[in-house]
């Protein structure tokens, strides 16, 4: 169904056609939800997997059949990923912890402290290649309204990205954040893209082969005056960066420079490709999910 | 007749609120820093008590030694617990978020009395659930499984400031008046508390003149009386600390140290001493009042 008024496109830069042009499929693929967050497409299954941050559940949706509880209390889970064993990853925004579904249904937890403090709130989770996880740890789960769990208490002086590398140690990829919030690769894994919900900033970080990363640049600065902050944040296959932010998801090309915006009605939180074209942008917003059209694909999930 | 203010900690960023003795300190919460220091008057030091506090206000200790905090930013009423940790409460009135507290007061048994006005400042996270369409004193109790409840306490009130208990505890105070919104003259009012502890009718014991700042914060001495933090350079007889009878008598105005005096609390040995915030993010203390504080049973 085609919604106008709810979906269009603005900013348009030469070459955002190649992206979307016209009129957009808006699609509500799921409601009865408080706070939309961590949409990730499990080519597997064929389901949309997602959370909804105040209604402390982890939900799944499948085309056709509809929208499932998967686990309620999620201890308020925000971000999710998959790994390379297809296990869905968890950024454990209430609970302070990165955790995994095992495949017998049971939960693991695979990082909780950081130098001997406990961590402040997972926000959004991606895995490399090669199987390392990486997370923000915004401060958000210990004082947002109807978004905490149960220890308040901030212990880290740090907002930090970090790292699981695949030995289960807890590495810190930067600390350069006010408030870091969502992260993603670029398709040649090189570049780690990180954005910033109060400085409304991505930076850029140039990843070493053992996962580490350089010292950050500014790829982007939000100066528009339209409500929302950087949040949630994907590549496609060329490279582009979309970014959930002020009044829509923001399309970026790989030099930083605005290409679109998807102009949005709704709060849009995150977003995440998926259908087996990769071609589908699922983007979670307070009180639904949704979904559009893109004409390329982006990054597949693991 | 004049009190002599001492600045003992401070200045720092923005207003400083909420304020407990804790048998050794005074705990003064720095609201805009986000955090709550402690003055030790045996060193004279200030060191850090919590930090990363979410704007929290008004600062009451319980019988364990934590410490509860209204977390005006939060939205919510928190425990600072002995070992480190903070825990939530119960944010929900009859399902819905309540507003962004500002005081709150332990009772013997554990209960938190809360004032929970509306606030101008923007509460943390997105702005998901509208504030409630009155702003009363609640009260937090542990249910039969130990559970957080919320309970409404006032049908009353506009915008309640400041909340103590008498020390036999048959009494609430409550300071009332909203200046952001200008709803009426504010107010002193007392509620006998019923033995099953639902309060009785109201007695105003002062009402301020229109558009004079009435009281932020307050405390009780040994004598039953309310010392309280009141008034602005911006009108009528400018920031006293004003000492009102258990009937609502004035007996003293005494000029604050600073303009917005914020809220007071008794403190160092034998309950000696006063001390005093302040809109400008000062702590004082005065140790000639010749008043005390009550210790808390």
């Amino acid at each position: 169904m085609t919604m106008s008024e709810d979906i269009s496109i603005d900013l348009a830069a030469p070459g955002s056609e190649r992206i979307a042009s016209g009129e957009l499929p808006f699609e509500t693929i799921a409601t009865d939800i408080v706070f939309g967050e961590g949409p990730v497409w499990d080519k597997r299954n064929k389901v949309l997997w997602f959370t909804d941050i105040c209604g402390d559940t982890v939900w799944k949706w499948k085309p056709g059949v509809g929208q499932e509880v998967v686990l309620r209390p999620s201890v308020k889970a925000n971000g999710m990923c998959f790994d390379l064993e297809g296990r869905l990853v968890v950024a454990g925004w209430g609970g302070r912890t990165v955790w995994r579904f095992e495949k017998d249904g049971s939960l693991k937890t695979l990082a909780s402290h950081y130098q001997g403090k406990k961590i402040n709130s997972p926000n959004d989770i991606v895995v490399r290649a090669d199987g390392q996880i990486y997370f923000t740890d915004s401060p958000g789960g210990m004082l947002n309204v109807g978004m905490v769990g149960h220890d308040l208490q901030k212990y880290l002086d740090i907002q930090g990205v970090y790292r699981i590398a695949n030995d289960g140690t807890l590495h810190l990829v930067t600390d350069d954040f006010v408030y870091p919030n969502g992260l993603c690769f670029s398709p040649d894994e090189k570049t780690l893209y990180v954005n910033c919900s109060r400085e409304r900033v991505i930076r850029a970080y140039d990843v070493k082969p053992d996962g580490s990363c350089g010292p950050g640049r500014l790829f982007y600065k939000y100066t528009h005056p339209d409500h929302g902050n950087p949040d949630g944040l994907k590549c496609d296959v060329e490279g582009n960066v979309y970014c959930t932010g002020p009044g829509g998801v923001w399309v970026h090309k790989p030099n930083g420079e605005v290409l679109l915006r998807l102009k949005l009605k709704g709060h849009a939180t995150n977003i995440g490709f998926g259908d087996d074209d990769w071609c589908s942008l699922y983007i979670t917003m307070i009180g639904s999910v949704t979904r559009t059209r893109l004409k390329i694909p982006g990054v597949a999930a693991r | 007749m004049s009190w002599k203010f001492d600045l003992v900690a401070g200045p720092f960023k923005g207003r400083t609120g909420g304020l407990a003795w804790n048998g050794k300190e005074m705990l003064c919460s720095v609201v805009l820093e986000e955090r709550i220091v402690k003055y030790d008057p045996k060193s004279n030091t200030t060191d850090n008590f919590r930090k990363y506090t979410g704007r929290t206000n008004g600062l009451s200790v319980a019988a364990d030694g934590s410490v509860f905090g209204a977390q005006e930013g939060g939205r919510r009423v928190i425990q600072f617990c002995t070992d480190g940790s903070t825990a939530p409460t119960n944010d929900l009135l009859d399902g819905k978020h309540h507003n962004q507290p500002v005081d709150v007061a332990v009772d013997s048994s554990g209960r938190v009395w809360i004032t929970d006005p509306w606030n101008l400042q923007t509460p943390y996270g997105p702005a998901i659930y509208p504030f409630l369409n009155h702003a009363s004193v609640l009260r937090l109790e542990r249910d039969e499984r130990k559970a957080w409840k919320l309970k409404r306490m006032t049908t009353d009130t506009t915008g309640p400031r400041a909340v103590v208990l008498s020390a036999d505890e048959k009494m609430l105070y409550v300071a009332d008046g909203d200046m952001d919104k200008g709803s009426g003259p504010c107010t002193l009012r007392a509620y006998p508390i019923a033995a099953d502890g639902s309060l009785g009718q109201v007695n105003v014991l002062h009402t301020f003149a229109a558009g004079q700042r009435g009281i932020e914060g307050m405390c009780l001495d040994s004598g039953g009386n309310l010392v309280a933090c009141t008034g602005w350079k911006k009108s009528g007889a400018g920031p006293m600390i004003v000492v009102f009878s258990p009937s609502g008598a004035l007996l003293e105005s005494i000029p604050a140290p600073s303009d917005l005096p914020m809220r007071c609390a008794f403190g160092d040995d034998g309950l000696a001493s006063l001390y005093v915030t302040t809109g400008d993010g000062q702590l004082f203390r005065c140790t000639d009042s010749g008043r005390k504080g009550v210790k808390k049973t």
